[in-house]
């Protein structure tokens, strides 16, 4: 039996999507909203779905073999797993984003505010630049509109939401999207499901590049 | 004596199994220290896995550690014996943990060979990481590396030392899609690209992943390591353990410290390594002169976890009496069933949520029995 863990929302429906096409379905998993784990034994996978931010932690400490996750709560944290496949879902990028007519001032130490601080500090410190981070938790966009910060870093899907508040991406750190992982030690006891899982997820996305 | 291990927890089964094991191979105990000077953990403070080292001043006012690294402290301290020392060790070190920022408390036992290292003694050290797993759980795997592999090759490219760590992080995930964007990004060529990626990859059985291996060697350093690995994997191809050791260059560990063969050991029911090793000359050389050195430590500390055993009863029997009534024959009749090989606890009440196969009143200068499982 392979434990999937899946993110709740928007990317897990996406992923579940592709695993169902590939042979992995569940269709448990649309019966009942408010469970959290679904199984189908015939096709020996169960899936879990946690917080997107928690999938990585389910799938260090073994509570799940593999899972999907975004690229930037791998880069936030560092977990001791594999890495195993960009499924090139959830496609966005990691930016630093500022008012329009925002001009960097170099005579001082930059205010950043973000959730991803050890994204913002590892890029600022590439950088050799000074900052001072602002940690926030969500709302991320008002914090220079109202003078909190003088940029910010963030996930940027279509900048939609950074137009609407008079922001533009102002560096662009990396391109994040969907990876699938697994957990060392279950990759070590069960690496012919996970390798057989691997093999026809490549092929399907393959065939969907193909179409696109 | 199945009976006595059976009833201990898995750490102290374990404490008790491997140091027997260790000793019929004819390791000696070595038993560390308390309390070492700090300068010398700062100073080897990158070969720590954990950077956080307990410290304080003693009463002269230096500043003394307590037990960061067994290895580090054997390396440095052990009295050298003849050509080889061979030496075992159950201790328990002190680090900060990752997770929580505290200190731990975590206990090892492993083994350490200091000396004229030859291939003969590193198929030993091997064998002897595979038997300590299959004591914990027969369902393991022991995953092999060399240190010949991806640092040689590393070495082969003019990149940044920033951009070699990224790669390295790459291939201990097994992440060949970052690799690759890494290595375009500073102009590695393609084909130095793809045996990277190859080398990330390959997993399997030593007699199927070595010759995979030996093909792709492009170099005087991997040619030779491939030598190793074919007399490795000859010495232990008779053993039914052979089945369990894995080829997999993903294990690294830091360049500076080891070379040659190192290894990572899982078993099923533990999410990471439990077991870790390797050779690390470059440190014994660093610390000692013309002395090499390889070993590996097993990580006891979460084993409890793991395997948890049921307990299904707290005592085989329970004796309950009444302190009003004294006699001198209940500590004669509590010595004779343990005598027969019973456990026995002595109460004035049963205790809230106790459990013993049978229970006893003393009445009378006699049992009654109350309860039986």
């Amino acid at each position: 039996m392979l434990n999937i863990a899946l993110p709740k929302g928007r990317l897990g429906d996406k992923v579940y999507e592709l695993f169902a096409s590939i042979g992995y379905d569940c269709s448990e998993i649309y019966s009942d909203n408010r469970k959290l784990v679904f199984e189908n034994k015939e096709n020996g996978v169960r899936y879990l779905l946690v917080k997107p931010s928690d999938v990585a932690i389910y799938i260090a400490h073994g509570a799940a073999d593999i899972g999907v996750v975004g690229k930037d709560i791998l880069e936030e944290d560092s977990f001791d797993i594999y890495e195993l496949l960009d499924l090139g879902l959830g496609k966005c990028n990691m930016c630093v984003a500022a008012p329009n007519d925002y001009v960097e001032d170099f005579d001082r130490p930059l205010r950043v505010a973000t959730k991803f601080v050890n994204i913002a500090k590892n890029y600022y410190i590439s950088l050799n630049r000074e900052i001072e981070i602002i940690k926030l938790n969500g709302s991320i966009e008002i914090a220079p509109i109202l003078g909190l910060s003088d940029v910010i870093v963030d996930i940027v899907e279509s900048g939609k939401t950074l137009k609407e508040n008079n922001l533009r991406v102002y560096e662009k750190i990396m391109p994040i999207s969907a990876r699938l992982i697994a957990n060392k030690s279950s990759y070590k006891f069960k690496s012919a499901d996970i390798d057989r899982l691997m093999e026809k997820l490549k092929k399907e996305l393959a065939k969907n590049d193909k179409n696109n | 004596m199945n009976e006595f291990l059976a009833s201990l927890s898995k750490e102290d089964s374990l404490t008790y199994e491997l140091s027997m094991l260790y000793k019929q191979w004819g390791y000696k105990e070595y038993r560390m220290a308390k309390f070492e000077e700090y300068s010398f953990y700062s100073d080897n403070r990158d070969f720590l896995s954990s950077k956080g080292i307990l410290a304080f001043n003693n009463s002269d006012g230096r500043l003394m550690a307590l037990k960061p690294d067994i290895t580090l402290s054997i390396v440095k301290n052990a009295k050298l014996s003849g050509s080889l020392t061979k030496l075992y060790y159950n201790e328990s070190v002190f680090r900060m943990t990752d997770s929580s920022m505290d200190y731990k408390e975590i206990k090892q036992t492993g083994v350490e060979i200091l000396g004229s290292v030859d291939d003969y003694l590193v198929a030993e050290v091997l064998m002897l990481a595979a038997k300590s797993l299959k004591t914990i759980d027969k369902d393991f795997v022991l995953s092999i590396s060399h240190m010949a592999f991806i640092p040689s090759l590393l070495s082969e490219l003019e990149i940044g030392e920033n951009a070699k760590k990224e790669i390295v992080d790459c291939v201990k995930s097994k992440n060949t899609h970052d690799l690759r964007t890494i290595c375009e990004k500073c102009g590695v060529s393609g084909e130095k690209t793809e045996l990277l990626a190859s080398f990330a990859q390959i997993s399997g059985k030593m007699d199927e992943a070595i010759p995979m291996l030996c093909a792709l060697s492009c170099n005087d350093e991997m040619k030779k390591a491939c030598s190793e690995l074919e007399f490795i994997c000859a010495s232990l191809k008779k053993s039914p353990l052979a089945d369990r050791l894995f080829i997999d260059l993903s294990v690294m560990n830091n360049i500076d410290y080891y070379n040659g063969i190192i290894f990572q050991g899982y078993v099923e029911k533990a999410p990471s390594a439990v077991l870790s090793g390797g050779r690390y000359d470059k440190l014994a050389g660093k610390l000692r002169e013309n002395i090499q050195a390889i070993g590996f430590a097993v990580y006891l500390d979460n084993l409890n976890l793991y395997y948890k055993k049921k307990r299904e009863y707290d005592s085989d029997i329970l004796i309950v009496f009444d302190s009003a009534e004294q006699s001198v024959s209940l500590l004669s009749l509590v010595e004779s069933f343990i005598e027969k090989g019973f456990s026995v606890r002595v109460e004035h009440s049963v205790p809230d949520g106790y459990r013993a196969k049978t229970t006893y009143m003393f009445e009378n200068g006699a049992l009654r029995e109350v309860s039986s499982c």
